[in-house]
């Protein structure tokens, strides 16, 4: 009658019930009940349903408390308010199963096949996660975390559309955390590009935060990614979720790219999170004086050993090791001796030109976009570089629009799509 | 003896002709009016009392009784006080007045002036459809009331010049010199439409904003089609400095349009009239006016600024600040073109044709967009603007964002034309407008004649219904894309509306029908 049970046990585990799936559900829900804890529970009483069963005792409260106890350490048994809460369970668990069935939700557990490999490797798994979508994606050889902040600058917002359909582009599939700012700008390139994307949000599915970005949502799970939650669908956002959510971001990625963080960004958690669990992590430097680049700049200096500069996409693809294995087209390498001093640019992937994106496209509508892609923002702007009339500048907006090549966004224009994916750079 | 004597009193926009009867008869001393006057009628009898006194006359110690007739009309104002003075002095028989029927309009002084009243175009225009031959003004509205063709127009200072001029026809002051004859056909044209003088601050020139071809452009286009704008950028990007310009971009008013103006601006009693109101108005009520302030009403029922502002332009500023009751009120004028308001003892209805344009910050901070200056938290910057209700929403066909003019843009910026250059494109494009069937601004033209005015091609009418799917326009969005891209395409001078016109039209949609591909914020 579930949702819950859609996951296929991995060879060699045991198939994990229906009614273990329901119960461990109806637990995932009870506040302040960890993981950790959790994990004990299910250990000392046989399953999840076991659990249950527990709770149904006369003696409930002290069973649990009991059966909480890491062997041989009385002192960090679970509160008692929480073996009250799991009780209370029994009554209010129907309400979560109700939502998960509403929700179109399925609940992943470590046993199933469709599990993320890399989370098993992490310190503490989620013991079940909530997906809406399928999480085949994240499967791929190549999972990259593109975070960073939730208030970025028009150009950090642009390099987060890059990467994200770059990364696409060369095969990879792209994690993040549905936030506002760069975390969006990354899905919202990889769904334009009509790839998959995954992004764990940091509260339940019924509490989808932010809620500016449920359009957002619904095209990543219908382009088939997914939207992620280790927590039960009604769990509030809080201060103290999305750190934790963070962990998953790195964790379920190969390496982590920060584009934007201000100084005391979440963006550095998880780029912390990423180095504390052996993944790579890569972060892209800016001015001195951004604000938006304090935390990014800031954390190089800290781990220079650790972390990895991002020069520039083609760069970042070729650290990455996705260029090649992508089949994108190889540039010719340049001479190997630098002559007067010139840089050798590593650069073996090539990223589409403007020209390439703007095949089809009438005069004015092109050189609008090659002016947009080159960071004309404002209307002022593009009728400056462009020589057009404001009126030809305002129609060719609106065509670059409904293509979905530009958008605007407080009287700003930004390449989306196909055009943000390009090299201000190629001819 | 009793002493008959006209004078005139107003309802809203219009003069009413009052019969001032003063009977001075033997009795205990008293002076009582009677006739549904207000409190500063009730007033005038101290006014009047000093007045005479002091103009070297005498307030006679009898039983004073003035009917203002008739008795169902209710009288507010000052404006009859120099008829209840004169009508006493005749009454006690201090003079004798000349034979003929008198009309006297003027509020007095206690030291014996006679000093202006708002409204007097509309009343002296009142007597003159009502065969009055002379009226007696204060001398500071001479050139108001001499507006009004078809009768004489005595200018007294004091009340001993109003005696003067009632004891012989020959006038003591010089005859005004510049005298603005109105055609007497034309006087019958007055009635209940009016405008507003407003020529406080000195227009800005367009050419005086920097940047901002986008807003400019959008004002060009919300102008000539007398569509609604709402401009939405964050402090300093220029806004209110576009809106000032209007004044300056409109094309001066007709005669009929100028004459209403001019009678709104006489029953406002803002500022002295010398002469006909030919720049349309420019009204740009603060966001704590109140809904009597905006809608009009009072005691008196004084036009608001949605009256103030017909024929021209209504100008909110911080358009979200509004309390919400105003901006409700707005809703009647924007759909009729007038005003209604209703009190117990009636309905009156004002003209109120405006064109709305408005200016809001993008969020409470003001810096949304900006993400250094921003403050806000996350969705309040897109909750900030969603507050402007339905109603309001439907009303306003441009909706244009303004961001901060970047310093290299001020210096790429070619000069910035002139407000005379612009002008002249919106007035040829209203004249095109007014040349159609119908005559009307394509801010009002009905769907249908919208449709038909449109003249598109098979493929234009593709692309509109591209347009529209593409950004999910309503119905009611889909007219408004096409009344903006029919004001395009007289700007350009185009008979019919082709995809160019509408393309830049779908410019100006409101923020919530962005295209689906910009899913993050």
């Amino acid at each position: 009658m579930l949702g819950v049970g859609t996951g296929a046990p991995a060879a060699g585990v045991r198939a994990v019930t229906r009614e273990d799936r329901e119960a461990l559900a109806v637990l995932l829900a009870v506040e302040g009940l960890g993981p950790m804890t959790l994990g004990r529970l299910v250990d000392a009483a046989g399953s999840p349903v076991g659990v249950l069963e527990l709770a149904r005792h006369s003696k409930a409260i002290d069973l649990l408390v009991d059966a909480s106890r890491p062997s041989g350490d009385g002192e960090r048994a679970m509160p008692a308010d929480v073996a009250v809460r799991i009780v209370e369970s029994l009554r209010s668990g129907d309400r979560t199963l109700r939502e998960i069935e509403r929700l179109h939700l399925s609940l992943v557990v470590p046993d199933d096949r469709e599990y993320p490999r890399r989370l098993l490797a992490i310190e503490v798994p989620p013991p079940g996660l909530f997906v809406r979508g399928s999480l085949e994606a994240l499967a791929a050889d190549h999972v990259v975390g593109v975070v960073g902040t939730r208030h970025p600058s028009p150009s950090g917002r642009r390099i987060a559309s890059r990467i994200g359909a770059a990364l696409v582009r060369a095969g990879a599939t792209v994690v993040s955390g549905l936030a506002v700012g760069i975390d969006g700008a990354a899905h919202a390139a990889v769904v334009a590009e009509g790839g998959r994307t995954v992004a764990f949000i940091g509260g339940g599915h019924a509490r989808l935060y932010p809620t500016a970005h449920d359009r957002l949502a619904d095209a990543i799970v219908e382009k088939g990614g997914a939207v992620v939650s280790e927590y039960a669908p009604f769990t509030e956002p809080s201060r103290g979720t999305f750190p934790q959510r963070n962990r998953l971001i790195s964790g379920a990625s190969d390496a982590v790219v920060v584009v934007e963080a201000g100084a005391r960004s979440g963006a550095l958690v998880t780029a912390s999170w990423a180095l504390e669990q052996g993944r790579e992590c890569f972060v892209v430097p800016g001015p001195i004086d951004a604000p938006t680049a304090a935390g990014c700049n800031g954390f190089l200096r800290d781990w220079h050993d650790l972390a990895k500069i991002v020069s520039g996409i083609p760069q970042l693809l070729d650290d990455l090791g996705l260029a090649a294995e992508a089949g994108l087209p190889v540039l010719q390498a340049p001479d190997p001796t630098p002559q007067s001093g010139t840089a050798i640019v590593s650069s073996r992937v090539k990223l589409p030109s403007a020209s390439s994106v703007l095949r089809n496209s009438e005069p004015a509508e092109r050189s609008v976009a090659e002016a947009i892609v080159h960071g004309a923002v404002t209307a002022d702007e593009l009728v400056a570089v462009t020589r057009l009339s404001i009126g030809a500048v305002l129609g060719a907006l609106t065509r670059l629009e409904s293509r979905g090549l530009v958008r605007a966004i407080h009287g700003r224009y930004e390449p989306v799509g196909p055009l943000a994916g390009v090299d201000p750079m190629a001819a | 003896m009793l002493a008959t004597l006209l004078s005139t009193t107003l309802v809203a926009l219009e003069g009413r002709v009052i019969r001032v009867e003063v009977d001075v008869a033997p009795g205990l001393p008293g002076f009582t009016i009677v006739g549904l006057g207000d409190a500063s009628i009730r007033e005038a009898r101290e006014r009047v009392r000093g007045a005479l006194r002091n103009s070297g006359f005498v307030h006679p110690p009898r039983r004073i009784t003035v009917n203002l007739a008739p008795a169902d009309v209710p009288k507010t104002g000052p404006s009859a006080d120099l008829a209840i003075a004169i009508g006493i002095l005749i009454g006690s028989e201090q003079f004798t007045a000349r034979a003929g029927r008198a009309a006297l309009i003027g509020e007095v002084s206690l030291g014996g002036e006679v000093r202006p009243v708002p409204g007097l175009l509309p009343m002296v225009a009142a007597l003159a459809r009502r065969g009055v031959r002379r009226v007696i003004v204060p001398a500071q509205g001479a050139d108001e009331a001499s507006l009004v063709g078809g009768l004489e127009v005595v200018p007294v200072a004091t009340v001993a010049e109003a005696v003067d001029a009632l004891r012989s026809r020959r006038r003591k002051a010089p005859a005004r010199p510049e005298r603005v004859e109105l055609a007497s056909g034309r006087v019958d044209g007055l009635g209940a439409r009016g405008h507003v003088l407003v020529e406080a601050t000195p227009v800005p020139d367009l050419a005086e904003v920097r940047g901002q071809a986008e807003a400019r452009r959008a004002l060009e286009v919300a102008l000539a089609g007398g569509h609604g704008l709402l401009m939405i950028g964050p402090p300093g990007t220029g806004k209110t400095m576009l809106a000032r310009t209007i004044p300056g971009l409109l094309p001066p008013l007709s005669d009929e349009e100028s004459l209403a103006a001019t009678i709104v601006a006489s029953v406002s009693g803002e500022a002295p009239i010398r002469s006909l109101v030919r720049t349309p108005p420019f009204r740009a009520p603060h966001h704590t006016s109140s809904y009597a302030a905006i809608v009009g009403g009072g005691p008196r029922l004084q036009p608001g600024e949605v009256t103030r502002a017909d024929g021209g332009v209504l100008f909110l500023d911080e358009l979200t600040e509004f309390s919400r009751d105003v901006l409700e009120s707005l809703r009647q004028p924007l759909e009729d073109g007038r005003v209604t308001i209703v009190r117990a003892s009636g309905a009156t209805t004002l003209p109120a044709r405006f064109q709305l344009v408005a200016a809001t910050n993008p969020c409470p901070c003001g810096y949304a967009g900006d993400e250094t200056r921003c403050t806000c938290a996350e969705g309040v910057p897109q909750r900030y603007v969603g507050r402007i209700s339905g109603p309001l929403r439907d009303r306003i066909d441009i909706w244009v964002t303004l961001s901060r003019v970047q310093g290299r843009a001020m210096v790429a910026a070619t000069e910035p034309e002139s407000s005379d250059v612009v002008a002249a494109r919106i007035a040829s494009a209203r004249d095109v407008q007014r040349a159609r069937l119908g005559g009307r601004l394509n801010a009002r033209l009905s769907g249908r004649a919208l449709r038909a005015h449109a003249a598109m091609s098979a493929e234009t009418n593709r692309r509109l219904a591209d347009l529209a799917d593409s950004e999910k326009l309503s119905g009611r969005g889909t007219e408004r894309l096409l009344r903006v891209g029919r004001t395009v395409a007289d700007l350009a001078g185009s008979w019919s509306v082709e995809i160019e016109h509408l393309e830049e039209a779908a410019r100006w949609r409101p923020p919530s029908t962005r295209p689906l591909v910009a899913l993050a914020v």
